[in-house]
């Protein structure tokens, strides 16, 4: 215990700093997820049977391959094949935990969509609106209020997977731990301190998800 | 030379190897599982008890570990405990690191499907002179079971995914060989390929089953 508040002050600001950048992959990976899951989720329900199949096997293999593994055939096994896809860590790591991220938000999104009484569609189709419209204008902004909580309880679980960008050597807090724990020799410390940082950035997330849940769980009632 | 050719010529090297780690993967898949499902009963049982420190503490535990990445616990664990004196082999520190972080999660599905039982069902067992303990035993649980096999299904597919994290402690699982194979072979698009399509083995068929199982079980209630 004397070991880590005497050391507070030196590692403190670094673990500041790596925690932004931790930030910064969870948001890159974040975006790429939500972008990812509306475009797959939608062409899920195209009519185009190849394109809805492809989008079946990319979902069955997002989730059902360990982002470890992503990660790897990214930033390891991508360049070996092809040099000119080399990525540097962080890419890698946002490009992966994003694709995994969208395989698994699609999911979420195509319940979402399903939970919109279909009467709702078809009003709008024959009020006039086109498909298209139909979706963004009525089906969207109901579904919203669906899928936000489990959406939110995604990027709180994202916010701890992109630990494991780490092992590809991704700057962020784990790694900063991983070097201080080695250079320091109080692994112990460095770790239980590291903890603290990513619950510090969690669990007001959690509770921000938990009272949106609460909230909306109450309006439909 | 081909991609595929190589692969083809590879495979019956490879294949053993890894399946080696999968055998590992599944060991501390199996062991973890166990821990989580007695530590999250422990842990939901905890937090409905009379007494107001006890509830504390197993709230404590589960916020915490849900607050946190598996990979800083199984850092904690592994490096942390061996610096204090409390070192443990990697797969013991596998085993404990994954099933303590699933208790917290498993301890969530446990409340939720004690909740889900009409509580007059309780009332019913208290009146005809049941004790509390057994209320529990012989009545609620045995119900909460049926809702909750799916829940437990799926989490054992995350678990056998994260199995890939304990490479990083040193457990000899998929990952970790696929990391040798990798330095002895420099081929690590093939070897990583073939890990990802090891995992996919086992996650997908597992997937469809739960969700046939959660549609019957829909079903006949």
């Amino acid at each position: 215990m004397e070991l880590l508040i005497e050391n507070l002050p030196e590692w403190v600001p670094q673990f500041l700093w790596a925690s932004l950048q931790t930030l910064q992959l969870t948001f890159a990976a974040f975006v790429l997820a939500v972008i990812i899951g509306i475009v797959v989720a939608l062409l899920r329900r195209t009519h185009v049977a190849p394109i809805r199949w492809a989008m079946v096997v990319f979902v069955e293999v997002g989730r059902g391959t360990p982002a470890l593994v992503i990660l790897f055939l990214i930033y390891f096994a991508l360049p070996d094949l092809l040099p000119a896809l080399s990525l540097d860590s962080f890419t890698a790591a946002a490009l992966g935990l994003g694709l995994q991220g969208g395989a698994v938000l699609s999911e979420i999104f195509r319940a979402g969509i399903d939970a919109i009484d279909r009467g709702q569609r078809e009003a709008g189709i024959s009020l006039g609106l086109t498909p298209g419209q139909t979706m963004v204008d009525v089906v969207a902004p109901q579904a919203i209020r669906v899928v936000l909580p489990p959406v939110g309880n995604y990027a709180i679980g994202l916010l701890k997977d992109t630990s494991i960008a780490s092992i590809i050597a991704a700057p962020d807090l784990m790694l900063r731990a991983k070097d201080l724990a080695s250079s320091s020799f109080l692994p112990m410390q460095v770790y239980v301190l590291v903890a603290v940082f990513y619950f510090a950035m969690s669990y007001p997330m959690s509770l921000l998800v938990g009272q949106l849940e609460l909230k909306w769980a109450r309006h439909r009632h | 030379m081909g991609f595929w050719h190589t692969m083809v010529e590879v495979f019956p090297r490879f294949m053993p190897v890894l399946l080696e780690g999968a055998v590992i993967a599944v060991e501390v898949a199996a062991g973890a599982l166990v821990v989580a499902l007695a530590g999250g009963l422990v842990l939901a049982l905890a937090t409905l008890a009379p007494l107001r420190p006890v509830r504390f503490a197993a709230r404590a535990y589960i916020e915490i570990i849900r607050g946190t990445p598996a990979l800083t616990q199984l850092f904690i664990i592994y490096f942390g405990l061996a610096d204090i004196g409390l070192g443990l082999p990697p797969l013991a520190a596998a085993i404990v690191g994954l099933g303590g972080n699933g208790a917290a999660y498993l301890a969530e599905v446990y409340r939720a499907g004690i909740a889900a039982i009409h509580r007059g069902q309780r009332e019913a067992a208290l009146s005809l002179g049941l004790v509390p303990t057994d209320v529990m035993r012989y009545v609620i649980l045995p119900q909460a079971t049926r809702i909750m096999v799916p829940p437990f299904c799926n989490f054992a597919i995350q678990l056998l995914l994260a199995t890939s994290l304990v490479s990083a402690v040193a457990a000899p699982e998929i990952m970790f060989r696929a990391r040798n194979l990798v330095m002895e072979t420099y081929l690590s698009p093939h070897v990583y390929l073939l890990a990802a399509m090891l995992y996919l083995a086992v996650s997908i068929p597992m997937s469809h089953l739960t969700a046939r199982l959660e549609q019957r079980l829909k079903r006949s209630r």
